[in-house]
């Protein structure tokens, strides 16, 4: 599964973009900058397709970092943009099942572009502490 | 891969919807008392009476009476539905009222008084809850057969972080090792709430039993039933106490029935709950307290998954929302979240590496029991763990549809000094985060001097709709209801430079 969030700073307009295991709630930060992120290891989790639940999350999909992560992941056939009537596209809805819900990074690290700070994944379990550094402005 | 068939196999035909079957089956012998309505009596979390009264309606259609004595409620059912009963998720434990008596007349003297009591027992109508009590009887057995099968193949687990992996021989060992870790294994189970309790021969109630023991006991078949009485008495003006009305009533109905007394191997618990002038007799359904349910992997400030439950009904959750708990702890909110709105994604995160390890071991272990339980290979569940710090969330600024949390008291876990820091930031931060006009949040706390405080600064992103006062642990505290205005989040650089600080 992934999730892109984005962390905030209190004073700076600073933004941190990750993806990873979750939600479908896609983001980006308001420059738009793609996420870096190195996997190590990745695992296919199957989970039972519903299409009730996908089509919702398409609209929300980022698709301008979409296709980034999924290259840095090494994932083939990614689409570039919601199909039409994606609704009804049984095979559209799969294929981001499958990228959304069933890709999980169990093992890697992040790093936001622009700061340059890193964020471990471990056990698929990602750590979005700041360090002490990183919280004071 | 294959014995874990095999037994799903097996364990499909004792699935508890399938027990509308052997009720069935049971109820041949019983014709007439096909149609036989009972009284369930359920104890639920204080302060969640009425939302638990809403669940029975909507999953069993039963309107509900909410008794004097809190924390308890009655509804009626026919015999069929009682395995549903079962399946209600805000009630701690379940009864059927023997007889009910809203207004008893006590004597003057204690002699007096346990003299009725004594004479009471032979004059109950014994023989329906009786037949109740049997066909529930079969549920359990038929459970506690699935338990043993669950613990037998459940899977390989991470521990704690280790690269070590844990395979079945291990679990039970495992459990314990995490009892010790955390030091305290549930705060939220002290029955020091509790009035005066007391059962037939002064011991403390055995919640949880052993499995082996259960399973010798389901192998013989026992020719004299076992029991125990358990009295509730809560009340000024008695001139009793529970210990004396479980003795004197428990040996008139050892008299009665010929029963044997027994504290720990009991088949039969009787319950003499008194309050006031409300007493009621009970036999019980229900033996290890159902909160326990979702967690195997408890920390120092685990909550109850009925309170969980009811937390998360508040929020009254919507198909597709996202649903989150920015302080998770063992991760019991967000658990309950995705077992009971399978079609709501749930994310647990802490910034405490111990328990977002917790949770993520809790979420393990609900995924081996649905996997089992469900018959399917694997089977994600719409849930997620990530450690971060709740001021500082890496989400989407309206993202999230629901907030649901227990913020630290500020007793055992953190300190009261802080939350006058924290609180405010959480809800800033949470108002960040949750999507206007329809963002909602449910929020746990003891502290509420603190949070009442916290919230009047914040009139402009959160409207409280409603609080709800309940008992958690002997401590009074406060869900909090409160609903995201329309207003966007403003970031603090962006407003006039006065505001300096945050607080």
């Amino acid at each position: 599964m992934y999730l892109c969030l984005q962390t905030h700073r209190k004073w700076s307009e600073r933004t941190y973009v990750k993806n990873l295991l979750s939600s479908h709630v896609w983001g980006v930060g308001p420059g738009g900058f793609p996420v870096c992120f190195q996997a190590t290891e990745v695992c296919i989790c199957p989970v039972e397709f519903n299409p009730h639940f996908v089509a919702p999350v398409i609209p929300k999909v980022e698709w301008a970092v979409f296709p980034e992560v999924a290259d840095n992941l090494r994932l083939i056939q990614v689409p570039k943009g919601p199909v039409e009537g994606y609704e009804e596209n049984e095979e559209f809805l799969r294929t981001m099942h499958h990228l959304l819900l069933q890709v999980e990074v169990m093992e890697g690290t992040l790093q936001c572009p622009e700061s340059g700070c890193m964020f471990s994944i471990s056990y698929g379990i990602s750590n979005m502490l700041l360090s002490e550094e990183e919280t004071e402005n | 891969m294959c014995d874990i068939e095999e037994a799903t196999n097996q364990l499909l035909d004792v699935n508890l919807h399938e027990n509308q079957k052997s009720v069935q089956v049971t109820e041949s012998d019983l014709r007439s008392e096909s149609e036989l309505l009972v009284t369930i009596g359920a104890t639920v979390p204080t302060g969640f009476e009425q939302t638990a009264a809403d669940e029975v309606r909507e999953k069993l259609g039963s309107s509900c009476k909410i008794s004097r004595d809190r924390g308890k409620i009655y509804f009626v059912i026919s015999v069929e539905s009682l395995a549903q009963v079962h399946c209600l998720r805000s009630v701690d434990n379940l009864f059927v009222v023997v007889q009910e008596f809203q207004d008893y007349q006590f004597k003057q003297t204690k002699e007096e008084v346990l003299k009725d009591f004594e004479d009471l027992a032979g004059k109950l109508p014994w023989s329906n809850p009786l037949k109740v009590w049997k066909i529930n009887a079969s549920f359990k057995k038929k459970k506690a057969k699935r338990k043993k099968i669950n613990q037998n193949s459940s899977k390989e687990k991470i521990n704690n972080g280790q690269e070590v992996k844990i395979d079945q021989r291990n679990v039970k060992k495992e459990f314990t090792s995490h009892a010790l870790d955390s030091h305290i294994l549930d705060y939220y189970e002290n029955p020091a709430i509790k009035e005066d309790v007391s059962t037939l021969v002064g011991d403390d109630l055995a919640s949880c039993k052993d499995e082996t023991d259960e399973s010798s006991k389901e192998e013989t078949e026992p020719q004299v039933l076992k029991f125990r009485v358990t009295c509730n008495r809560a009340g000024e003006k008695h001139c009793f106490t529970s210990n004396e009305a479980a003795r004197d009533f428990g040996g008139a109905v050892q008299d009665y029935f010929k029963w044997k007394a027994d504290m720990t191997n009991f088949d039969v618990e009787i319950l003499l709950n008194i309050h006031d002038n409300e007493v009621i007799v009970g036999i019980a359904l229900t033996e290890e307290s159902l909160h326990r349910r979702n967690i195997t992997h408890f920390g120092p400030t685990t909550l109850r998954s009925t309170l969980a439950y009811g937390m998360l009904r508040l929020c009254d959750p919507l198909p597709y929302d996202i649903i989150v708990d920015p302080m998770c702890g063992t991760g019991a909110i967000p658990i309950e979240g995705a077992t009971e709105w399978s079609d709501c994604f749930h994310i647990a995160g802490d910034n405490n590496p111990l328990a977002v390890n917790r949770a993520a071991n809790n979420i393990a272990s609900l995924l081996t029991k649905s996997q089992i339980k469900e018959g399917k290979p694997s089977w994600g569940l719409p849930i997620d763990a990530v450690q971060w710090d709740i001021c500082n969330l890496p989400l989407r600024t309206g993202s999230v549809d629901i907030i649901v949390t227990d913020l630290p008291f500020g007793k055992r876990m953190g300190s009261k000094k802080r939350n006058w820091n924290l609180y405010p930031a959480c809800l800033r931060e949470m108002s960040r985060v949750c999507t206007p006009t329809t963002g909602r949040a449910v929020l746990l706390t003891q502290d509420t001097k603190c949070f009442t405080k916290a919230l009047s600064g914040m009139r402009h992103v959160w409207r409280k709709v409603d609080t709800v006062w309940v008992n958690v642990g002997g401590l009074r505290a406060a869900v909090y209801v409160l609903i995201r205005t329309p207003q966007a989040f403003v970031h603090p650089s962006e407003q006039d430079g006065e505001r300096g600080t945050l607080w």
